[in-house]
Formats: C-alpha cells, structure tokens, sequence
C-alpha cells in the first residue's frame, strides 16, 4: 500500500467520482465493467473504495470541529492572591475568584481580566501607579482595589475585593424594596461616591451591574475609577467609561452621559448624571433613554437629544415595576410625580453645570424627600426640557462618529477633551477622518474602472471644497490640522499618482500637495518633532517628487529628493517603531535613490541606497529593488567589483521573490539579470569587466524570463521592452562570432516589439534593434538589406521626435542609429561619408555637454566614437587630426586610472588602445 | 544601446498592496504575494484569537467561531473593496490550519503561559489530533493533495480544521453540497494512504 502518485490520481480520479456517485450495491457491477476494460486500474479503485469503508469504521478525520482553548488560569497567581475558580463574565473580561497565596488571610478576591481589545496602550507601569491611587480609597460602601498588575502573558489585571451580592436592581426587585427602602439603599451608593469625590476620583461608570448589595444589605461599589486605568493618556478612548457590554456581547452605551458620548470632559458631574439614571432605574425599572432602542447609535442620539421622559409617565399599568416595589401603578405614579421628579430632573440635566453641583447636594435633597422636608430645587417650568446643551449637529456628528466606530469595532475615535474653543474642532474631526479614510475606500475601489473617472472627479470637487470650507473657521487643533493635511494629499494622489491610474491632474495635484504642506509646516513650525507631522511632510515631499520627475522637472524633482531625504532623516531621529513607518521610509529612501540615479548622481544614489538598506524593517525581502539601483550606480560610477557584488546580492533577494512571481516581480529579475550582464561583459568598451561569456548566460537568463512573460500578456510593452533589451545585448555580443545567430535573436525580438501597441517607447525599441541588427546582416552580406533597416529605424525616430536632433545623448538610441548610419558608410568602402558622419555624430554629442571627466558612460562612449573617427581619419590619409583625437583619448583613460587603479576594463581599454596603434603600425 | 537609466526610472515603486490586492495576485500565481497573505491572515487568526480567549478566560473558542470572526473584522477595517467570503476563506483555511497545527505543537511543548490549547469538543477517539506529528504529516499531505487537486485540499482545511459544515462549504464554493460531499471522500482516500503509507499493513 503505498501513496499515490499524482499521475495515478490523475487517471483514477474521474473513475472514483463517477463509483462514489453509485449506490455501494451496484459498485460491484460496475467494478466488472471496468475490469473488462483496465483490470489494472479497476483493481486500484477497488482497493482504494475497500480503504473508504476502512476509514469509514475509524472515523478518520470526522473529529469536527476543532477548537482553542484558553490557558489554564485555575491555580496561577496573580500578586499575592492565587486564582481558584471562575466567578463571571464581566463587561471587560473574565472574573475570577482568588485567594491569598499566602494562606495569610481568610479574605478572598476577585480577579478582573481586561479584556485586551479594551485596553489600548495600557502600561505596566501607569497601570500600577493608577492603581496605588485608586487604592487608597477606604469606605465601608466601596470594595477596595487590591492592587493592579499585567500578567506576563500581557493581560491587565485588577484584584479586588470580593464580593458576594447581586446588583442592586436585582436585589431591589426580589426583596420588593418600596420607593423609600430603595432611596435608602441609593443614598449608601451616594454615599460612597461622595467619598471618592472628595478624594477627586471620578467613577465614570456607575451602572447597576457595578453597584452591588451583599445579602446583609450592604452596598458596596464596584470598579472606582477604573476606567481611568484603561484609557490612554492622549487617546481617550471611549471604551470603558461609556460602553457596556451587553449579554450578546455588543458594546452600548446605556449609561453615558451625554458630555461623555460627545466627547466633554468627564466630571464629579458625569457621576451625578449616571446616579440620576440608576435612581431612575430603580424607580421605575426603565432607563431613561427607553427601552427600545436597538441600536447603539441610535441610543447615542437619545442619550444627547431627547430628553427623558418623567418618571411618572413611564408607569404603566401593565408592567409589574408596581409590583416589585411593593405598591401599585396608581400609588407609584403619584410618588414618582412631584419632588421625586424635580430631583431626577436635576440630576439628568443634559449640561453638566445645571445637574446637581455635588453628590452630597443630590443626597442632601434626597434626604430631605424622605423627612417630607422641602427640597432644594424649584421646579423648572419648562422642567428638564430644558434648552438643549448641546447644538443640533454636534449630535449628529457624536452619533455618527460613535455609531461608525460601534460599527467598525474600533474603540478609539480619540474624542477630544471639551473646550470652547474646540467645538469646532470636535465637530469636524470626525467628519475629517472620515472623509480621509472613505475617500480613499471608495476612490480605490472604482479607480481602474470604466468610467469611473467622473465620479472620481466629482469626489475629489467636493472634498476639496470641504477641507477648503474647513480652514476658513479657523483656530484649529493640531491633530485637526494634520488630518486635514493628510486628507488633501490622499485627494493628491488620486489626482496624480503616477504609479497607478490617475485622474491626470497634475497641475491640482500639485497645488493640493502644497495645501498640505502649509498645514504640516505650521505645526513642525512649532513642534518640530511632532512625528505624525513630519510623517505627512515626507509623504508630500517624496509625492512631489514623484510628480515632478514624471512631468519631466528634473531640477525640481531633484530639490524634492533633497527634502524628502532630509525629512526621512528627521523623520527616523523620532526613532520610530511601527513597521508601516519603517516599509514606508524605505521605499521613499529607494524612489529617492532612484531619482538620483536617473539625474546621474550616482554618489547620492549610492548613499540613499545605503541609508534605505539600514532602514530597521523586519523583512529584508524587497530590497531587492533597492539593491538593484545600487548595483546600477556603483557601476556607472566606475566601481565596477562593486556593482558585481551588489547584482549579485540583488539577484539573490529577487530570486527569492520572483520565484514563481508576478509580472513585475519577474520583470525585476530580468533587469536584475541584464544588469549583471552588463556590468560582467558587453561586446564594445563599455564600463564592463570584460566577461562576456559569463554576460551572454546572465543575458540569455534575461531574455527567457521576458519571452515568458511577454507570451502571456499580449498587451504588456514592459515584457517585449525587456525582450528587445535583452536581445539586443545578446545579439551585440554573438554577432562578432555568429551573425546569423544573432540576427536570429534580434528579428525575433522585432516581432515582439513589433506585437506590442505602438508607442514612442515601442519605436525606440525597433529603432534599437533595427539599427543593431544592421551590422549583423551587413556582415552576411547583405548589404542593401543593412541600409534599409538602418534608414527604418531613422524614420521610426523621426516619428518618435527623436531624430533629427540637435544634440545626441550618449548610449541612446538615436546615438546608435547614427552610429549604425555611420559605420555602414564605413565598411561599404565610404570612409569620406563616413567621417563625415561621424564627426556630425561627435559634435551632436558633445553638443549634449557630457562630462567625460567625472562620468563613465559619458567617457566611454566619447572614447569610442573618437576611437571609430580616428581610425577613419587614419585610413583617410589625415593622420594628425587622428593622433591628436588618440591623444585626447589617452589623455582622458589616463585621467580615470588616476580614479580607478585597478578596473580591468580600464585595462581592457589600454589593451585595446595598443592593439589599435600596432595594427596601423602594420597596415603602414 | 541599452539603457540602466530608462530601466530604473520605469521600475520606480508602489507602496505595499491590501489584503484585496493580495489575494488577486495570489490568485493569479504570485507566490510571494501568497505568502504575504498568509503572514498577514496568520496574524490576524492569532490576534482575534487571543482577544476572544483573554475576554473569556478559559471557555474555548471553536475555530469555526474564530475564522468568521476574523473574516468580519478584516472586513469591516478594510471596507468595500475587501474580498467576499468564499475567496477569502480558500486563503483564510489553510491559515487555520497551519494556527491549529502550531497550537498543538506548543501545547505539547514544555512551554510556559502557552496561551493556547487545542482541545476536541467530542471525547477522544483515536489520537489523530492529540499528536501534532500526525497533524503536521496530513498538512503535508493536504499540500500535496493541493498540488494535484486543490478543491479538495481546501475542502478538507475548511471542513476539518475550519468546521464549516457540507451545505456552507457548497455556498461558498458554489458547488451542490452533493459534490462537496464526494470531494470530501475522495480527499479523505487520499490523506488515509498517504498517512498510512509507512505503516505496515
């Protein structure tokens, strides 16, 4: 019995589906049937149905579902106590009964687990120091907390005392407490919190389930100030202090107070607030929001807008909240109306500064209800409906913003403290980060997409004119201001970005760039640390970059580099962590290193390259990218051993993530191929190291990964660009050895390019290859053939604006065309023709300015075009214009040896020099 | 004449994909993408994971129970251009599976504050999923299965180590739950002879 190989299974397959679809009792049939026809394989499936019974009778693999379990907690400890058995599911995670490990004590505690999803950035080290602070607190009517740690598995913990009672609801309803036994009971709750008041701890999350009373009637609360623990310093999350977690597990925020919802400050007053809703529940047995409000956004809007009912009216005869106070619907209702009413009122008043200035103030009133005394408040004649504190659409948005973060899941909407001056601010923050985060949702999803650009358009208009409407109103928060930023360089990008579709607006790309820029320069202005700041400052500098360089501002593209890089500087002084920040400092160090290379700054590539590479990212896989600008500079600056290496290294990396790859990952690797190619041997005096057998394998590498991918995509010009790169490399090296090979290689590539839809890239290519291949048929004699493909590929430049021209770039292809035009004159026997070409050629491209001294291409490919014209000159009778061109040309490979000692192709140059002048030594 | 500049300058950079993105370039063969998503859904399944349990102490959490949990949550961050469920589950599966594997194995490694357990909601019938031996062989075999069939390697992840029944994996998979129930005995011939391949008869 052994496995199956895939060829097996390949072939049985088909035959078990159609025997699994039979009835078992006629597989016996059907088996004989096959067995006329292959006993081989009929005899396998028999088997194989045998072994499906077998593994039937075990089971196998019916041991479903498979589930994780959390760690044993039972008997581990937590600061002095010893954990004994669970006791509940708290609103923040699990509770659990403990002991003193030391056996010191008889008194038990109870352990709260913090749900992780609730606690943000919760410090070991705040947490303990809070929780010192919290310690202190010693009432009869508060249960105390022990003490507050984080596990080691990273848990936050709380040990508090334990208690053993219900809440109070609970407890009221099943002893049937009357109205005036419950107020008793609330007045011990108020009690309580009056001490925490007076020791300036707010509870902020008074709740039935957190005010509990022992069997002997005492009340004790629970979870003093915790809250404060949970939530971060500068993130006030929401989660804690405003919402509950319901049965279902759904967080709702049942006993907020409506300055907390919207995002005030919370005060001795939120307490008052949230003592008012339990007395009201406890009266009545509703809360004061109602009861049926589903969703939590819709219990936030009651919570800030609509003001709660009376007491009185929420009686009704068909529940039984008579009942549990012992009394009846009728009574009930005359005892919620009058005073009863007036204090609940003040108590939930909407602005925090009408409510009860103090719990003692609340107590007081209460008592003086119980003693028929009169109260302290006058009824208000519009009672508590009364003017709203907060303004309409300040609501809204708290709604929305909570209501999408309930929806999201996420607990932090970073709500700002309340200030005047911030209300504004408050407002529109959430608005700003939305607008930010949707913006960019949508525009991803629809960008590509057919028509899609109209819609895009439209968005980008209305955000643009909101952020705009943003600004006018002035004063705003930091935070505010760099979302702001923020939002308009997304609107940028979408504008402009030219590594994805774009909307083609590069101009209002541009100035929105800028826009952002005023913001995030305002707030380094003052703050020159801020890092979120100076995040959002690089992102504009390296997008204004990108832009800059695509619309052809090379100057301007390079002063972008230059800030960009010196804003990545500042950027990773702050010492960031976050591996989003570190990926992105890295592919801004690699695009700016790039931009360097293409303005010939080899020096400066080669340094970003460097500073890219230390960046601190966790996953050294794409740096292959940057490894390949690198090899690419250093070779170009001459360091040729160096440039080896580095394409050695990058092939490496792009191996590993090409392997098997996408597109572009592929088409990496091939650049990485021709490159290492090019820096080993190129058939002319090329800065190369002259190992040209080793180049045309790294070539022929190349070339097979660009065919592949340019069979399977019959749109993609980058697969043919590199088929007809590669080519021609290979066919400039074979064809001093074999012409008809090479000519093989360059026609073939020629349909290639020829496949891809025209394009003034497409016909520089053909061009490229029209022109190589010139030299190739020449030297198989066809010689009329040569000069058509030279004069096609004059045409296909003049067609891409590229000929004829004024001035003549080193390597380019119109250089090699000229160059092809060139030497054709000269090997037909037209050295008059030809000269006089190339001197056109010598002067086109010095004409260009190259600097010869300080760039090796440029030195190389002046040293040549001096070398054919010399040679020419020489043949020409005219030897002193030649040996003065020679001498040039020594002059300058002397100048670069002085640079580069040891380069072998500096050699190779030397070499070729003597064979030159000891070839007309003979010809003479 | 070839040009290293030009070829730079075309090859300038995007930033890193989405989980959408990911899963279309897995999709279309890229496996270093593939290998992203699964580093990327590994972290996710973990995480989700260890909320739920800190939240509930020591009551265990099915791994059906987990996997949409996660796809809810991945989904409701990354908004409407995340992928719908049947796509997202053929990648999230055998994440799963390689989670539970992991779990079993530093179960049975001598470990402290492991924070995970893997346990069986039925009794124990034989020691298949006690021994992570046993469990790491049959993922190799499933990734030979996926080789030669994948339909059926994701079957066998999302039924076995996902708990999803017959009639969702169907819908997901668009296929009649007939069908995916003769996949599912197919798969298990084949993961039965590789696993029994070695041992005597």
């Amino acid at each position: 019995m052994s496995t199956l190989t895939p060829d097996q299974w390949q072939e049985v397959s088909p035959y078990l589906d159609e025997v699994l679809e039979i009835v078992p009792e006629q597989r016996a049939a059907w088996l004989l049937s096959l067995n006329e026809i292959d006993a081989r394989l009929a005899s396998l499936v028999r088997a194989l149905l045998d072994e499906q019974q077998q593994l039937e009778r075990e089971g196998f693999l019916e041991r479903s579902p498979l589930s994780l379990a959390g760690s044993r907690l039972a008997g581990q400890t937590f600061g002095a106590y010893t954990l004994v058995s669970q006791i509940g599911q708290g609103g923040m995670g699990s509770v659990w009964l403990a002991q003193r490990s030391d056996g010191r004590f008889e008194r038990q505690a109870a352990v709260k687990f913090v749900s992780l999803a609730l606690t943000g950035r919760a410090t070991e080290e705040r947490f303990k120091r809070e929780g010192s602070i919290l310690g202190r607190l010693t009432h009869p009517h508060i249960a105390e907390l022990l003490d507050a740690g984080i596990s080691a598995d990273g848990i936050p913990y709380l040990i508090l005392e334990y208690v053993d009672g219900e809440s109070i609801d609970h407890y009221s309803d099943r002893h049937q407490l009357d109205v005036e036994a419950r107020i008793r009971l609330f007045l011990d709750v108020l009690s309580a919190v009056a001490e925490a008041h007076a020791n300036l701890i707010v509870h902020r999350d008074i709740k039935p389930s957190n005010v509990l009373v022992r069997n002997d009637g005492q009340v004790k609360l629970l979870d003093f100030g915790i809250a404060k623990l949970l939530v971060h310093e500068d993130d006030a999350s929401l989660a804690p202090t405003v919402l509950t977690m319901e049965a279902g597990g759904a967080l709702t925020p049942r006993f907020a107070a409506p300055e907390q919802v919207a995002g005030g400050i919370v005060t001795t007053a939120t307490d008052v607030y949230a003592l008012g809703v339990l007395l009201f529940f406890l009266l009545t047995g509703q809360h004061p929001a109602g009861e049926n409000k589903h969703s939590p956004a819709d219990l936030v809007k009651a919570i800030v807008e609509v003001e709660a009912p009376r007491a009185f009216e929420i009686v009704s005869g068909a529940s039984n909240s008579a009942e549990k106070r012992s009394t009846t619907p009728e009574k009930l209702r005359r005892l919620l109306s009058g005073d009863l009413d007036t204090i609940l009122g003040k108590a939930l008043k909407k602005n925090p500064q009408e409510r009860y200035a103090s719990v003692t103030a609340f107590a007081d009133d209460l008592r003086r209800y119980l003693k028929r005394e009169a109260i302290s408040v006058r009824p208000d004649t519009f009672s508590y409906r009364a003017a709203k504190f907060l303004r309409r659409n300040r609501a809204v948005v708290a709604f929305t913003s909570i209501a999408l973060a309930l929806v999201i899941g996420s607990l932090s909407t970073g709500l700002y403290v309340a200030n005047r001056q911030r209300k504004i601010a408050e407002q529109r923050f959430a608005q700003v980060r939305q607008l930010a985060n949707k913006f960019v949702d949508i525009d991803s999803k629809i960008r590509g997409l057919q028509g899609s650009t109209q819609v895009r358009l439209q968005m980008v208009s209305d955000s643009l004119q909101y952020l705009r409407s943003l600004e006018s109103e002035g004063h705003m928060d930091k935070d505010l201001a760099l979302d702001i930023a923020f939002a308009y360089v997304k609107v940028a990008h979408a504008q402009g970005d030219p590594t994805s579709p774009n909307l083609g607006q590069f101009a209002e790309a541009k100035q929105n760039l800028a826009q952002a820029s005023k913001f995030v320069d305002a707030i380094l202005a003052d703050d020159a640390t801020n890092r979120r700041a100076l995040f959002i400052a690089t992102t504009i500098a390296h997008d204004r970059m990108v832009l800059a360089g695509d619309q052809g501002d090379q100057d301007e593209a390079l002063r972008d580099a230059a800030a960009t890089a010196s804003l990545i500087q500042r950027f990773m002084n702050t010492h960031p962590t976050e591996t989003h920040d570190l990926y992105s400092m890295r592919y801004f160090y690699s695009n700016v290193a790039g931009r360097y290379y293409v303005a010939r700054h080899f020096d400066d590539a080669i340094r970003y390259c460097q500073q890219g590479l230390d960046v601190p990212v966790p996953n050294k896989q794409g740096n292959g990218f940057i490894l390949t600008v690198l090899a690419a500079a250093r070779w170009q600056a001459g360091d040729l051993d160096g440039a080896l290496k580095t394409t050695a290294k990058a092939l490496e990396l792009e191996k590993a993530e090409a392997a098997g790859g996408h597109a572009s990952l592929r088409i990496n690797l091939a650049n990485g191929y021709d490159l290492e190619g090019e820096v080993l041997g190129r058939a002319d005096a090329e800065p190369s190291l002259g190992r040209s057998q080793e180049a045309l394998s790294e070539f022929q590498k190349a070339l097979d990964i660009a065919e592949d991918l340019a069979k399977k995509d019959a749109d993609d010009y980058l697969g043919r660009h590199n088929v007809a790169d590669a080519s021609l490399e290979i066919g400039n090296i074979l064809r001093h050895s074999n012409p008809q090979d090479a000519l093989a290689v360059y026609d073939h590539a020629l349909v290639r390019i020829r496949e891809a839809k025209s394009s003034v890239s497409t016909q520089r290519d053909e061009a490229d290859l029209l022109a190589a291949s010139s030299y190739a048929v020449r030297w198989l004699g066809r010689d009329e053939e040569a000069r058509q493909r030279i004069a096609r590929a004059s045409e296909l430049l003049n067609q891409a604006g590229r000929y004829p021209v004024d001035k003549v770039e080193p390597m380019s292809a119109t250089y090699d065309a000229m160059r092809a035009s060139a030497d054709d004159y000269a090997e037909t026997g037209q050295t008059d023709k030809a000269i006089v070409a190339y001197q056109e050629l010598l002067d086109k491209l010095m004409a260009w300015k190259p600097d010869p001294q300080n760039d090796l291409r440029d030195a190389t490919c002046i040293s040549r075009t001096w070398t054919a014209l010399a040679s020419l000159l020489r043949r020409s009778g005219r030897t002193e214009e030649a040996e003065r061109l020679e001498a040039q040309r020594t002059e300058l490979w002397n100048r670069w040896s002085g640079k580069l000692p040891n380069a072998q192709f500096l050699l190779r140059q030397s070499l070729s020099q003597i064979a030159t002048a000891s070839a007309f030594a003979q010809e003479k | 004449m070839r040009e290293a500049v030009r070829r730079v300058a075309d090859a300038m950079q995007t930033a890193d994909p989405s989980v959408s993105t990911l899963i279309d370039l897995a999709e279309q063969g890229d496996e270093v993408s593939a290998g992203r998503l699964f580093t990327l859904l590994y972290a996710e399944l973990h995480r989700l994971a260890k909320h739920q349990l800190a939240r509930q102490g020591e009551i265990s959490i099915s791994a059906t129970t987990l996997i949409h949990e996660t796809y809810l949550d991945m989904a409701a961050r990354e908004g409407q251009s995340f992928p719908d469920q049947g796509r997202f589950m053929a990648y999230a599966a055998r994440v799963m599976r390689g989670l539970i594997i992991d779990h079993v194995r530093n179960r049975l490694a001598v470990k402290r504050g492991g924070t995970f357990e893997l346990t069986s909601l039925t009794t124990d019938v034989g020691e298949i999923t006690s021994d992570d031996r046993e469990l790491t062989r049959m993922s190799h075999a499933l990734d030979q299965l996926a080789r030669v069939d994948s339909s059926l390697s994701q079957i066998v992840d999302l039924k076995f180590f996902c708990g999803f029944s017959f009639g969702e994996i169907a819908n997901m998979k668009g296929l009649s739950e007939r069908t995916v129930q003769r996949k599912w005995e197919k798969a298990r011939i084949y993961l039965h002879r590789s696993l029994r391949a070695d041992l005597p008869l």
